[in-house]
């Protein structure tokens, strides 16, 4: 997602640049983009995701910058005597945590957890949604009902308790994070997939295409496959955020990324203690987790109104 | 052996349920013993916290806050006076006894090993006619220590000094767990060493003088149980619904994990009790709210009055102490939490940890002033450098491994490491809580030794998998599964407890599963010291053996201790006569009124 988006951002021209001639027909995909282009709440928002990715990769450069490292303690410059942790100044411009830890190169190196945890399970869930979806939807029949009842299995488990109960016979883990996220996402993008496929499959041109000869693999990948770009592309956008969000209650509940890497969620949940006597311990974790989300929340929404110009509110509810 | 179960978990429970913070600056700040006014009848004590008692039954109860509770409605032979003088509070004084017994008084015998204690009258239980609390029913209370279903956590405290004890627990041990087998075990079997020859005289015999036994006596586990207790199996759920007392109060309702309240008894007598008072009419304990800074704001606010199982949050310490707020009180914990140990069993860096000089070198690492300043800082924090903290006999201060400040000397770490023959550092395992300020101790101990080239690989469990999974589970050790963990110790009584500390602690001879010498230590000297102490007749003989003890353990570099902390609490400014009991870490609810 953000490799594709990085590479049109590089070359705003890319939209006519693949084209023969101005005057063809132009595919939805370009459409979409030309929409896009046009939504300023997107492009403020596709800012702010890029600036996010460029801090992220640049963390280890910013460090250098301010000299301090994300787990590095400044027991007595950044710690009153009493173990309080000292508020946004010169030197720490966010103010420290309650070890004397820099809290703002911490929500710098959260980013890449955030965003490393968000991308990575998205995928990963949009993958499996669209292989099992796909399957169940076009397949029918008993690959169907087994694949549906599966998906539903999933959807109606209460997710937060089985990730607590994984995590505490597994351990936490960033890999096992990502998993437990997908394993809890995919499930939604499979129903959509399922119906989507349900539907197309009963199209003239699929029948068109099996009166051709064309074996059920080829009609998935060639004929349905493509038109179920667009709206995965929107779930995938508004599943980022979701998954992100998941993410750091994971680590508030000290079920996610083991200290003393930072991620904002146990950022958050070190700060719950000091919320009294120290603001910036908890609002800046905080904020960053919520101007992503809302970053990335909003980017989905316009992406899904590029695509769907007609249909305002089709996958925005979950 | 008061196991990791015990009062040590009182400490581990406030310490789960959100943090210990413990510690705290000075008695004298905090003026909480507020005597000033007279005493006052009347009002509802509300006491607001996290979680139930771990038991109900004296004979299992181990935490802290059970602690508390059985100060109200339990009594004892001997138990410890409510007094703001700390040398004073932790010497036993007679409860239901008539007197402390000496030999002088022939109460002990010329060796040592005969107790011949007398009952006071006036002791009643609450039945129906209220009835006098007679010898047998403190006989029954030891018998009922080794039940199958829920025994007492610390059996060693019994079966080492009483004879006929472990006899008694063996044959018991093989009981079915149904009430009537129970009864009819005790019915028809005596510990030899315990009898009651009438109604209101009781007399011990010990295997080997022992100068710490009305401390033993003074435990709530040594509490009288009335016939009553033989219909229920110990501490079942019904059990629990049909409590006797004996104390100032009765439990009027037991509702668990929700609340319990407790009203006058009447059947108790001022006249016969020299220690327990009878002001407030009831005591509420609300449990549920687990966030301790919740707990804080309504005490403030003078919606509830008193913590139940948490401490005023380390973050709001500092401002309560520069408003000099009269209702916070800050207490001397006599005891040392946290420390590190090391598991002498592990295989991991070919048994580098069983290697004398990599202990030492590690001794050097640990900046113990930051450990403190995650407890709240230097006023409530103190460091410390040997077994034995201070209120505790053997203590003499020494320090075998100064760093500047006590803020570690990693140079001095990693150039002894290299001589031991690690110029390349360490990797260890460190099991810890993930829960309170557990995670925050040990993200600083770790980058303490990471200073000191010691890599250190994170495992956080639950506080219950930390001790059952890993610290004392000796096949785990065994396989390397942990290097070093951070448990704390808070000793079953203060004063003359060698046997509370040391020896639990770091008796090598004791290890195998439960035992809470964890890493398994284990020298023979420490463990002759340890004999010889305790049967030495008095605290005073002792004391220059357990002081032996502790710098022989520091000499090998068993364990690093970081700190001796205090106890910071907060009372509603309704309450009255605050008056700290250092056993159950809160305060002393038969001596509160409310203004």
């Amino acid at each position: 997602m953000t490799a594709q988006l990085g590479a049109v951002a590089d070359t705003p021209a890319a939209e006519s640049a693949g084209l023969p001639t101005p005057i063809a027909g132009r595919g939805q995909l370009a459409l979409a983009w030309s929409r896009l282009r046009k939504d300023r709440m997107a492009l403020l928002a596709g800012t702010v995701i890029l600036l996010l990715v460029a801090i992220a990769l640049a963390a280890p450069l910013i460090a250098q910058v301010t000299g301090h490292q994300p787990d590095e303690q400044f027991r007595q410059t950044g710690l009153t005597s009493a173990g309080l942790p000292v508020g946004p100044s010169r030197e720490f411009w966010f103010g420290t945590d309650n070890l004397g830890r820099d809290v703002f190169i911490r929500v710098v190196y959260g980013a890449r957890i955030s965003l490393l945890v968000g991308v990575l399970s998205t995928i990963l869930a949009v993958a499996a949604g669209l292989v099992i979806g796909l399957a169940a939807g076009y397949l029918g029949g008993a690959v169907d009902s087994t694949l549906a009842r599966f998906m539903d299995l999933v959807l109606s488990f209460p997710l937060l308790l089985f990730a607590i109960a994984l995590v505490s016979v597994v351990g936490p883990s960033v890999p096992l994070a990502i998993l437990v996220i997908a394993f809890f996402s995919w499930a939604a993008v499979g129903r959509i997939v399922r119906g989507l496929a349900l539907s197309i499959k009963e199209r003239e041109y699929i029948e068109a295409a099996r009166a051709l000869g064309a074996g059920n693999r080829r009609i998935m990948l060639i004929e349905v496959l493509p038109n179920l770009v667009a709206p995965v592309i929107v779930y995938t956008t508004l599943l980022i955020p979701i998954a992100i969000v998941f993410e750091a209650t994971l680590s508030f509940l000290g079920l996610g990324v083991l200290p003393p890497t930072p991620s904002w969620g146990n950022m958050l949940s070190d700060s719950l203690q000091y919320y009294q006597v120290a603001w910036w311990f908890v609002l800046f974790p905080g904020l960053a987790l919520l101007l992503t989300t809302l970053a990335f929340n909003l980017f989905g929404d316009s992406v899904r109104d590029a695509l769907h110009p007609s249909t305002t509110h089709l996958a925005g509810t979950r | 052996m008061y196991g990791r179960r015990g009062r040590a978990v009182g400490a581990s429970v406030a310490t789960v349920l959100a943090l210990v913070l413990a510690g705290c600056g000075n008695s004298s700040n905090g003026s909480s013993t507020g005597a000033a006014s007279t005493p006052k009848q009347g009002g509802t004590l509300k006491l607001l916290g996290a979680s139930d008692v771990d038991h109900l039954d004296t004979v299992s109860a181990y935490y802290t806050t059970s602690y508390t509770l059985e100060r109200a409605f339990t009594r004892q032979l001997f138990s410890y006076p409510a007094t703001a003088d700390v040398s004073k509070a932790i010497n036993p004084v007679a409860d239901v006894a008539t007197v402390i017994p000496t030999t002088a008084n022939g109460g002990i015998s010329a060796d040592g090993k005969t107790y011949t204690i007398h009952l006071r009258s006036g002791v009643r239980w609450n039945t129906q006619p209220a009835r006098a609390v007679t010898a047998g029913d403190f006989v029954r209370g030891l018998q009922r220590l080794c039940n199958p279903v829920s025994p007492v956590g610390a059996p060693g405290y019994y079966t080492n000094t009483i004879v006929g004890m472990q006899q008694f627990c063996d044959g018991f041990a093989k009981v079915p767990g149904n009430a009537k087998a129970m009864a009819d075990y005790i019915d028809s079997h005596q510990i030899s060493g315990v009898t009651a020859p009438n109604d209101t005289t009781i007399v011990f015999k010990l295997m080997k003088p022992a100068s710490d036994f009305l401390n033993i006596l003074a435990l709530p586990f040594a509490s009288a149980a009335p016939v009553e207790y033989l219909r229920y199996v110990p501490d079942d759920a019904t059990f629990r619904q049909h409590t006797l007392s004996d104390g100032p109060y009765e439990i009027t309702k037991y509702s668990a994990n929700k609340e319990i309240d407790l009203d006058r008894n009447s059947a108790w007598e001022q006249t016969a009790d020299p220690i327990r008072h009878q002001y407030v009419d009831q005591i509420q304990i609300v449990q549920g709210q687990t966030d301790p800074g919740t707990v804080q704001q309504q005490i403030q606010a003078g919606t509830a009055d008193m913590e139940w199982d948490t401490v005023v949050p380390t973050a709001n310490i500092p401002a309560l102490r520069a408003s000099n707020d009269s209702r916070l009180g800050i207490f001397p914990a006599l005891s040392t939490n946290p420390f590190l140990i090391f598991n002498f069993q592990s295989p991991n860096n070919s048994g580098a940890l069983k290697k004398l000089q990599v202990r030492q070198a590690l001794e050097y690492a640990i900046d113990k002033v930051a450990i403190g300043q995650i407890y709240g800082g230097p006023d409530l924090n103190t460091p410390l450098d040997q077994v034995i903290p201070p209120g505790n006999v053997g203590y003499q201060p020494f320090n075998l491994y100064p760093t500047p400040d006590h803020r570690g000397d990693p140079a001095k770490c990693k150039q002894m490491l290299a001589q031991a023959g690690y110029p390349n550092g360490l990797k260890l395992n460190y099991v810890y809580r993930n829960a309170g300020n557990h995670p925050a101790v040990t993200q600083s101990v770790q980058a303490d030794l990471k200073k000191c080239g010691v890599t250190v690989k994170l495992i956080p469990q639950t506080p219950a998998d930390f001790y059952g999974k890993y610290l004392t589970n000796p096949s785990g050790a065994r396989q390397g599964l942990w290097d070093i963990a951070a448990p704390g110790w808070v000793p079953d009584w203060y004063g003359n407890n060698g046997r509370a500390i040391v020896e639990p602690l770091f008796d090598g001879r004791t290890y195998g599963p439960n035992s809470v010498d964890y890493g398994d230590y284990n020298s023979s000297e420490v463990n002759s010291l340890i004999d010889r102490a305790l049967s030495e007749a008095t605290a005073d003989k002792a004391a220059p053996l357990w002081h032996q003890a502790d710098m022989q353990i520091m000499k090998d570099a068993a364990f690093i201790p970081f700190q001796t902390q205090k106890t910071a609490i907060y009372h509603s400014s309704r309450v009255q006569n605050t008056i700290f009991f250092p056993f159950s870490q809160n305060y002393d609810l038969t001596q509160v009124w409310l203004q």
